[in-house]
């Protein structure tokens, strides 16, 4: 009898119930699980999410800026490196490749992140109203680690993709790709820690900075 | 984690006296506890969510070999391996395994209390290999060489100047003064740890049974950098963490950093499902996840089920007054505070931890304040019975109770015994109506003074105000 | 309307002043009461110490004593948490017992809830001069949600209410805890006495024994003789000091 074997024995006298686990029981097991039940949700979730997006970033130091247009973000991006006093050069997903980057002084190179790079650009898959979340999901041109490695992380969202809650979120991922890919990645704002006596510090082992460029 | 649950009285008592802890304590309470009210604050129908959340486990720890099995096979669908393991000894054995059979050389860690009850970092150590903490807190354990004493905020014992004292040895740099700077410090000498780590070992906050997936909720991004950077992940995680759905994950999210500190959500949600993709840059080559029971069968099914539903959110800790003046580290294991006065017990039985279920006052808060309902004074009673159906506390104690029992049920005798009581304690408590010592109630008079009885039991002057009654009429 | 006062243990032994107290109040509202004779304890301190079956026998002596009352009535919120809530939902649970317990528990009343929920106490006659702050025991205000009823006596006495810093936080009674556990207990009630110094007050109020005890216990043990210590049905009732 391996571990396994065991293990499961014991829930199964432990519960009351002989033998093994059925057919019966797995199909209610995925009965419930396929009628995607939703727990409650807030009321003040369900109104106006890119108005709530945008008062959550103000809560998690994301900061934000509205544009019109896709072509109008690496004039925001040069701004926003001008103004913080950063590098011009970024790593970035590939789908902003074509943007006109050079315009504005900025080196934009479209391959995933190092442990050198100190400007991630990416998009995301969706944005949560609620809370103020970026939905990355990593794919060969959309890796996680350009979100996660540089200091500071840019992303841009678009007003269509935004999303009242996390069920909305998983809904969308469910009808547009089926499963969740391997990594399924929620970004609230720059990384933090409270670990020494309690005082909140931004910016631990993930980047110091997230700054969203919001699309009409 | 070693075992000194039994020392928790002395161990309380160097606690109570120890004033770096203390002002500790009393900072990270206002935080947790104010933090809390205010993220609770924000929602209209929290008591609705813990609700469907704690029915949510319930179902799930009812039928959890079902759960499992289907958690298991979507996790072997999208390419990662399942283990099984009954004992701590077993999970150590099979982590081991995984890193000797790749030539794992260095290993990073994101915080997994499970991996601290198994003992996991040592096994791996005692083989020759490297173990990172990544995890701030666990890293700064790591250096002073000390157990967690929280499951949220495990170093939130240790003040700054004795961090940077830490840092300063640890890392050859000069001492630092302010807690960014060390933050910062923290970071650049973890960085290369990262990069360069052939495995990757982190705990799971659930594991979701409809898609396989393993997931982390950190704050740092610690736990992202462990699992995919290098080409092992490896995944340890308790049978009782599987939940049945995403959207069930988008319910406990909403009670989880809420209860922890108070956050509307945590950093950085990371679902992780199975392995690289083919043409991803990212991710591991290998994804293993090891089912540990060591011990949680027993609560299957028992009348102590409700604790399988725990989300390791800590708020019970920081809301019990008892915790709140004597810190973590007096419970002698993994888990303090209510939740681990009833797991500590499960574990590592109740002879080796017998006071833990009896430092509560019942007063109740932890079960008002735990986000999936457990009714943790109700578990912790239960393992006062069983102390008591074992004969297991102190013989005084014992002699007491019954005694007690004998008089209190026989309402004459009782009558007795309490007026000669209530007559001497007043005499003892003389014209400043105080008793100053009494012996069997040391616990009490080492600190308190006892206020003395006025003298009559008020049945018997009941009785005779009856009796002058029915005098007059 | 027949009320039966269920004393408890620690008024009956340490304080009757309390138990008078409670009968006037009821007798000036109206109330018929009872006092049976024979009670002595509802079996809390065996319950929390895991003496289920001495807890369950001391229930139905209980049961047995104050069934023919229309009401009862205690003046403490732990005894009444034990009779209303612990005894029906887990001592005597899906036992044949179970019905006879529920009705029991639902006539079943803390003092002050009795007073100002059912009866409507409006107004009392008796005023008391001095400051206060009130400390929330912890069964009463958490199983029983009594923190407004006490309040409204002390209103209704004329009495300055000042309330303290973490007023619902266990001041380290716990039953045998104190005992058990006497170190960290009297730490506990330190930090409350050292709340109760802070509102400036004359007197501590409460509506448990145990928990004033151990109050009045530390804070004359810190050399403070002058901070009273009453249970809200002394004031209420014009018999505090």
């Amino acid at each position: 009898m391996s571990a396994r074997d065991n293990i499961l024995a014991r829930i199964r006298s432990q519960s009351g119930k002989a033998g093994l686990t059925t057919n019966a029981d797995l199909e209610a097991v995925r009965a419930h699980i396929s009628s995607r039940e939703r727990g409650p949700v807030p009321t003040f979730a369900m109104h106006d999410p890119v108005q709530h997006f945008i008062e959550e970033c103000a809560r998690l130091s994301t900061t934000i800026v509205e544009v019109g247009d896709i072509s109008a973000v690496p004039l925001e991006v040069a701004r926003y490196i001008d103004r913080a006093s950063l590098q011009q050069r970024c790593v970035g997903w590939e789908e902003f490749a074509a943007l006109d980057w050079q315009g504005t002084g900025i080196q934009y190179d479209s391959r995933p992140a190092t442990g050198d790079d100190l400007i991630g650009i990416t998009g995301c898959f969706c944005a949560i109203g609620e809370t103020g979340t970026l939905l990355l999901l990593g794919a060969p041109n959309t890796p996680k680690s350009t979100a996660l490695l540089p200091e500071t992380h840019i992303c841009i969202v678009r007003k269509s993709r935004m999303v009242p809650t996390m069920e909305d979120a998983f809904q969308l991922m469910c009808d547009e790709i089926g499963e969740p890919p391997r990594a399924t990645f929620f970004v609230s704002g720059p990384s933090r820690t409270a670990d020494i006596e309690q005082t909140i510090v931004i910016g631990a082992h993930g980047p110091y900075r997230v700054h969203v460029i919001l699309i009409s | 984690m070693q075992v000194q649950s039994m020392h928790f009285k002395q161990t309380a008592s160097s606690k109570l006296n120890d004033a770096v802890l203390q002002t500790a304590l009393k900072k990270s309470k206002g935080k947790f506890v104010d933090g809390r009210a205010l993220g609770v604050a924000q929602i209209d129908n929290w008591e609705d969510i813990r609700t469907f959340a704690a029915s949510m486990r319930d179902r799930v720890i009812d039928n959890l070999d079902a759960y499992l099995l289907e958690f298991e096979r979507n996790a072997i669908r999208r390419g990662a391996e399942v283990h099984w393991a009954e004992t701590a000894e077993e999970a150590n054995s099979i982590v081991l395994g995984i890193a000797q059979r790749n030539g794992v050389k260095t290993i990073t860690k994101s915080k997994s209390m499970v991996t601290e009850e198994i003992a996991l970092n040592d096994a791996l150590i005692g083989a020759g290999i490297r173990v990172m903490e990544t995890d701030l807190g666990e890293y700064i354990l790591q250096l002073a060489e000390e157990p967690p004493s929280h499951i949220v905020a495990p170093a939130v014992h240790k003040s700054k100047e004795q961090v940077a004292e830490l840092f300063m040895k640890a890392h050859h740099k000069p001492r630092l003064t302010d807690i960014p700077a060390m933050t910062r410090e923290a970071r650049e000498q973890l960085r290369s740890h990262f990069l360069g780590a052939d495995m990757g070992i982190s705990g799971a906050n659930f594991v979701i049974a409809e898609t396989g997936t393993t997931l982390t909720v950190t704050n740092e991004g610690n736990a992202d950098l462990v699992t995919t950077l290098p080409r092992i992940h490896c995944v340890v995680t308790g049978i009782e963490k599987v939940i049945p759905t995403l959207e069930d994950f988008a319910t406990l999210i909403r009670l989880l950093p809420r209860s922890a500190i108070g956050q509307s959500i945590a950093n950085y949600l990371t679902l992780t499902t199975g392995v690289k993709a083919h043409g991803e840059s990212d991710g591991p080559e290998q994804m293993h996840i090891v089912l540990v029971d060591a011990g949680r069968t027993k609560l299957v099914g028992s009348d102590m089920k409700d604790m399988l539903r725990c989300i390791r959110c800590g708020a019970c800790m920081n809301h019990c007054p008892v915790y709140q003046n004597i810190g973590g580290h007096a419970y002698g294991w993994v888990y303090p505070g209510p939740m681990g006065s009833v797991l500590t017990p499960t574990y590592v039985g109740i002879e080796n931890a017998g006071d833990l279920p009896n430092a509560a006052t019942f007063c109740g808060e932890c079960q008002v304040v735990c986000p999936v309902k457990i009714p943790l004074p109700d578990l912790m009673r239960k393992w006062r019975e069983r102390q008591f159906d074992m004969q297991l506390r102190p013989f005084s104690e014992r002699a007491a109770i019954a005694m007690w029992g004998y008089f209190v049920k026989r309402p004459a005798l009782y009558s007795f015994a309490t007026r000669i009581a209530a007559r001497v304690a007043a005499l003892m408590g003389g014209r400043e109506k105080l008793i100053h010592s009494l012996p069997g109630i040391d616990g009490w008079t080492q600190g308190r003074d006892m206020p003395a009885p006025e003298g009559k039991t008020f049945r018997e002057m009941y009785a005779a105000r009856l009796a002058a009654q029915k005098v007059k009429t | 309307m027949n009320v039966g006062l269920f004393v408890t243990c620690l008024v009956d032994l340490v304080r009757p002043n309390i138990g008078f107290a409670a009968l006037k109040l009821l007798e000036d509202a109206g109330c018929t009461v009872i006092v049976p004779a024979a009670q002595t304890c509802c079996g809390q301190p065996g319950y929390n110490s895991g003496a289920r079956e001495i807890a369950k026998t001391l229930a139905r002596k209980v049961l047995a004593e104050f069934r023919h009352c229309d009401y009862v009535v205690a003046p403490s919120g732990s005894c009444s948490g034990q009779m209303k809530l612990h005894v029906v939902e887990d001592l005597f649970k899906d036992e044949p017992e179970e019905a006879d317990f529920r009705a029991l528990a639902a006539k079943w009343y803390e003092l002050s809830d009795f007073l100002v929920s059912v009866l409507k106490l409006d107004k009392l006659g008796d005023k008391f001069d001095g400051s206060i702050t009130y400390h929330d025991s912890c069964a009463g205000l958490r199983e029983l949600g009594i923190k407004s009823q006490p309040r409204a006596l002390l209103a209704y006495s004329g009495c300055a209410l000042s309330e303290m810093q973490d007023a619902e936080k266990c001041c380290g009674f716990g039953g045998t805890f104190s005992i058990k556990l006497g170190e960290i207990s009297t730490r506990m009630a330190e930090n409350k006495c050292v709340n109760i110094g802070v509102t400036g007050a004359s007197a501590v109020v409460g509506g448990d024994l145990g928990c004033l005890l151990n109050i009045e216990g530390r804070l004359r043990r810190n050399g403070d003789v002058t901070t009273k210590v009453f249970h809200y049905a002394e004031i209420a009732a014009g018999m505090a000091d």
